[in-house]
């Protein structure tokens, strides 16, 4: 059976996962979004707490994703929920750096004027700042998107869902003739994933920017 | 020291007070502004002049609270704003800075549209008032409504930063170097639009610059501002000029006060002279004539409109004496209209043929000459008109003594 036919074979499978791994990533990505867009917000003008958030996003990352898995276990079981958690702590640094250097971009006579008229402290961040930073910060979001589906596979270990389940079956069975096929399908509907994801961001980061920054 | 700290204006309304107004900056030992008092009186527009890092800007930016003072009292046309709520202080308070900081992300018709959505007009209101703000401004709002701010010049813009100020229609306006980062040319055509604005609307304005030149164009009074905001004069720039309270204001003004002077005066201020004209369809007799009578060597040639066209001297009568006066003489060059300062005039003086300067009017009338007697009478009158004011007020500090100078 050659790989096409296999992928044939199998689409029901690699539909299902497919929907599986996008949800789980879904949800992280909106996860780190919402909390890392938040922290941006509180710490871009803060010297110290900035370099803090960044430090401990970033820490995040050195963690290797195998071992965060298993020790998600603990208090969190099997399944999806170790997953959605662990990504959405791999996801926040590219979200959090793009929040905080988007919003430090904006040129500081703008807000100034926005605050001369008589604008509110949020109504400044939202009027002006978030929109003027929105192209950095979705910037950053499709980042974690990519990351995140690469990510996603390993969390097949806890038994999350996704393509990591082809991979790892393959990975049980090296040596037979599937497993080959199995390792190349699961990252292939990755990696069709990732093009699906990163179409997505350019659309929204085009219906989403003034034409007037674009 | 020799200071006038406030023009006294009995009959005119002080738009903004400064009470002892002080800036501390957190670890600075010098006060940025120290214990400053200062009135605007309505419709003004007041400059905040002097060198960088004397406190002006800071100063200005006390009135908005974008700085807020670390004591003393601001009061906007009679309330004590010092402890109002600042949001809804500055939707009072028009606001320009050098930098324009027009949003980018807005249009044009957003942006003018600030301060009256944030006061909550409703829609119709907010677009009748757009247009009419860029009507105001000399720009088409059907062309420039919809524009982005990437999509104007630097001119354009700044504009725009005025039309956004005039937003709400507020009494103040602050503006910050506003023609600071603006071409020459350019930024002598806004100064020119900005002031026949503000005959139109008459708000009273804080204009910081430090640019002398600039604050004498546009002032109705100046504030010179030494060292930690400290005022080294406040008075009218002709006052300024023709009587510098001080060493410092002096060589602050710098060399060239005379000239400068001659920016305050307009051609239609003084009395023309006149000059030997005949029509182009005169004869060379005529021409003589006007010669000899006049004493000049040379007349000028005017159209049938009565437009200056030629001059025409003796020698050009005898070079070529059956030549139509169209044709013969020089071509007329460098004429100015009466709205011109004495400065046009005396420049176009310098380079003009007989050392004259035609005047016509809009249509290209022929109205009269200057020459520089008259430019020269016009510079001791205010040298003389300023110093008898001085006496007066001198004579007028004496008799009123103690008395309160102020209701």
């Amino acid at each position: 059976m050659n790989f096409f036919e296999f992928l044939v074979n199998r689409s029901d499978d690699m539909l299902e996962l497919g929907l599986g791994h996008a949800a789980v990533v879904g949800v992280s990505v909106l996860l780190a979004t919402v909390i890392g867009v938040s922290l941006g917000i509180a710490t871009y003008r803060k010297p110290r707490p900035r370099e803090a958030v960044l430090a401990v996003t970033g820490a995040f990352l050195t963690i290797p994703s195998f071992a965060l898995f298993i020790l998600l276990i603990g208090p969190l079981g099997l399944g999806t929920m170790p997953v959605v958690v662990a990504l959405t702590m791999y996801g926040l640094l590219p979200i959090v750096r793009n929040t905080i250097t988007g919003l430090r971009e904006v040129d500081p006579a703008i807000v100034e004027s926005a605050s001369g008229m008589g604008m509110s402290r949020s109504q400044q961040l939202l009027r002006i700042e978030l929109p003027l930073a929105w192209p950095v910060i979705i910037t950053g979001v499709r980042v974690t998107s990519l990351v995140l589906l690469g990510i996603a596979a390993i969390g097949s270990i806890v038994l999350g869902p996704g393509y990591g389940e082809m991979i790892f079956t393959g990975l049980a069975r090296v040596g037979t003739p599937v497993a080959v096929n199995l390792v190349l399908a699961g990252t292939l509907g990755i990696i069709i994933l990732a093009i699906l994801s990163d179409v997505l961001f350019y659309v929204i980061r085009r219906l989403t920017t003034s034409q007037g920054i674009r | 020291m020799t200071s006038s700290p406030n023009v006294s204006q009995p009959n005119r309304k002080v738009m903004i007070r400064l009470e002892n107004l002080t800036k501390r900056f957190p670890g600075q030992k010098q006060n940025a502004v120290d214990n400053l008092t200062l009135d605007i009186y309505e419709g003004e527009i007041v400059v905040l002049v002097g060198p960088s890092g004397c406190g002006k800007t800071t100063t200005m930016k006390t009135i908005n609270r974008i700085i807020e003072p670390t004591s003393g009292r601001i009061i906007l046309d009679g309330e004590d704003v010092t402890t109002a709520n600042p949001d809804t202080l500055r939707r009072r308070i028009g606001y320009v800075i050098q930098q324009v900081g027009l949003f980018p992300h807005q249009t044009i018709g957003e942006n003018i549209a600030t301060v009256p959505k944030l006061l909550g007009w409703d829609s119709k209101r907010v677009t009748a008032r757009v247009d009419e703000l860029l009507d105001m401004v000399n720009m088409s709002p059907a062309d420039y409504r919809d524009r982005y701010p990437k999509q104007l010049s630097g001119g354009q813009r700044q504009r725009v930063g005025v039309a956004r100020a005039l937003g709400a229609d507020p009494d103040v306006m602050l503006m910050d170097e506003p023609f600071g980062a603006i071409d020459p040319i350019t930024r002598d055509r806004l100064q020119n639009e900005f002031l026949r604005l503000q005959s139109e609307v008459r708000k009273t304005i804080v204009f910081v610059t430090h640019d002398i030149d600039e604050a004498i164009k546009m002032g109705d009074r100046i504030v010179i501002l030494q060292e930690a905001s400290r005022i080294a004069q406040y008075d009218t720039p002709e006052r300024i000029l023709t009587a510098p309270a001080n060493q410092f204001v002096a060589d602050f003004i710098g060399k060239g006060a005379s000239l400068k002077r001659l920016n305050l005066s307009r051609v239609s201020d003084i009395e023309l002279s006149s000059w030997p004209t005949v029509r182009v369809g005169a004869d060379s007799a005529q021409v003589l004539d006007q010669l000899r009578s006049s004493g000049r060597d040379s007349v000028l040639v005017l159209d049938d409109a009565g437009r200056p066209r030629r001059w025409v001297g003796a020698g050009d009568l005898q070079s070529s004496p059956s030549g139509a006066l169209e044709e013969i003489g020089v071509p007329v060059e460098g004429m100015v209209e009466p709205t011109a300062t004495l400065s046009d005039a005396l420049n176009e003086l310098i380079a003009a043929r007989n050392s004259v300067t035609i005047v016509v009017d809009p249509a290209g009338v022929y109205r009269g000459v200057v020459d520089i007697n008259q430019i020269n009478e016009t510079i001791r009158a205010m040298r003389s008109t300023s110093a008898a004011q001085n006496a007066a007020d001198l004579a007028e500090r004496s008799t009123a003594g103690s008395a309160s100078e102020r209701p």
